[in-house]
């Protein structure tokens, strides 16, 4: 049975089940282990460059964010815990605020035209498929993006990936605040119960 | 489906308090903290709500269900935004070239928790959270680092650097009851002033004389001018020169930061110093709170 949505060969993707090792990997990294380390990043760092490429768009921004995403799992290795959520969650999570905390400081005020004119890009960029190509969870996660309505899913992408707040969401789209909240929390559980997140 | 349906399409019995307001004070307020969970994991606040939340969280009841939503949230997120791409060639090597070594104390209180599970019960898990800046625990590492068996506030002071562990906010670790933060603002004898911030914003203070601690939050306040940090202080009671308890550049403004050893100070004081840090703080200070 071939695997027509996994492009990168070489490259390994992530499934659910090297969560474990990823614990496995924090723990060795806590107590200084650099063999750990690369193997930490050569299981994550696609994920990684991709989260900061997404919300970044540019290369070098994108790279430099994956340096500083890296130094802080090694130097905070040690605080990681699993009952708080998965390594995965957990990097991703670092990720995502490193990424858009430069989208939000690079940008003054003057600028906000264009950082909305890159969230708009990020809805025509059609997307649910492309999102989760290269996973083997794919089929449900495609599955279950379609189960949200496409305002729910619009608001949670802007959000996600433009860095925008729910009070910037809301003027994207010319929509009312509360209306936003909503969507955006009801688009999330939605996902989450249809992928069974416990 | 028009905008209506979808904030009415939850009324019910429990339809009106999931109403959102336009604002997060309100929504916390009304007692709405928990739907904020989603909002929250998508890091979809300006940093002056992210701390609102945090602050509201830290101590409320409803803080066990908020974290495990948030990080429901997080796993969802993770699993239904997976872009990959390929980052530059050399760039892990670029990487480990610039890995400090690891801080001596993540080494011995890591090396138990991995070993054997059995050793340390789950609940006892007494890490810092990442989002938790623990000055003094980074002051103390860069003495011993730097700085071998040289004592004294000079020695504190000069070691001051950016500390910059940018953190993930409250959700992703939770080290409950045990985290410093909590240890601090759930201590009986807890006692809270906000001050205003020269420049812009408060910083919430928050004294436990038991825990020997302080906790200092600042809200809404701006990032330091470029070239510059906050720099925080120690001013001790006896009139001898005020001990430097690290530094807080734009990324660790947004986290709580605990300064503990606060029994012989009198105040903590904030200063603008330029990135690096001063020996000496530079007047006037743009915040300060006593302490006694």
């Amino acid at each position: 049975m071939d695997t027509p949505n996994v492009r990168g060969h070489e490259a390994p993707s992530l499934i659910a089940g090297s969560n474990a090792q990823l614990a496995e990997l924090l723990g060795l990294m806590a107590d200084g282990d650099r063999g750990a380390f690369s193997e930490f990043y050569r299981l994550t760092s696609r994920r990684v460059f991709g989260m900061a490429k997404r919300v970044l768009v540019d290369a070098g921004l994108s790279e430099d964010t994956t340096q500083e995403v890296f130094i802080q799992v090694w130097q905070n290795a040690g605080k990681f815990n699993p009952e708080a959520g998965s390594p995965l969650a957990w990097l991703m999570t670092i990720t995502h605020r490193r990424a858009i905390d430069r989208v939000r400081s690079a940008q003054s005020a003057t600028d906000r035209e264009a950082k909305y004119g890159a969230a708009s890009q990020l809805l025509d960029h059609d997307s649910v498929e492309e999102e989760a190509t290269s996973r083997l969870e794919a089929e449900s996660v495609t599955r279950c993006l379609a189960t949200l309505t496409e305002t729910q899913l619009e608001s949670v992408r802007l959000a996600y990936y433009g860095g925008l707040t729910y009070r910037e969401v809301a003027e994207q789209l010319g929509a009312a605040i509360p209306t936003i909240k909503s969507r955006i929390r009801d688009g999330l559980l939605r996902l989450k119960t249809c992928l069974g997140v416990s | 489906m028009t905008e209506h349906d979808e904030n009415n399409r939850n009324f019910g019995k429990e339809g009106l308090r999931r109403m959102f307001a336009t604002d997060i004070a309100t929504d916390l307020a009304e007692g709405r903290v928990l739907e904020l969970a989603e909002i929250y994991a998508l890091d979809a606040l300006s940093d002056a709500e992210r701390a609102e939340i945090d602050n509201y969280i830290a101590a409320a009841p409803e803080r066990p269900a908020f974290l495990e939503r948030v990080r429901q949230s997080r796993e969802t997120l993770a699993t239904s935004f997976a872009d990959e791409a390929e980052p530059p060639p050399g760039l892990l090597e670029d990487i480990l070239r610039q890995l400090p070594q690891q801080p001596r104390s993540s080494q011995t209180g890591t090396a138990s928790a991995s070993s054997s599970v059995s050793e340390a019960p789950p609940t006892a898990a007494t890490h810092v959270s990442p989002d938790v800046v623990d000055l003094a625990a980074e002051r103390n590492r860069r003495d011993r680092r730097r700085f071998g068996g040289v004592r004294g506030w000079v020695a504190a002071a000069a070691a001051a650097a950016v500390i910059a562990l940018g953190g993930v906010g409250v959700g992703v670790y939770v080290a409950g009851q045990n985290d410093p933060v909590n240890q601090v603002l759930q201590a009986n004898d807890v006692r809270q002033a906000t001050v205003d911030v020269n420049g812009g914003g408060t910083a919430t203070v928050s004294i436990s004389t038991s825990k020997n601690a302080v906790v200092v939050r600042m809200n809404g306040v701006p990032a330091p001018p470029a070239g510059k940090v906050y720099q925080m202080w120690l001013i001790p009671k006896d009139g001898s020169d005020p001990v430097s308890q690290g530094l807080m550049d734009a990324q660790a403004l947004s986290h709580p930061a605990v300064v503990s050893g606060i029994s012989s100070a009198a105040a903590i004081g904030i200063t603008v110093e330029p990135v690096g840090g001063s020996k000496k703080p530079t007047l006037p200070t743009v915040a300060a709170a006593p302490l006694a």
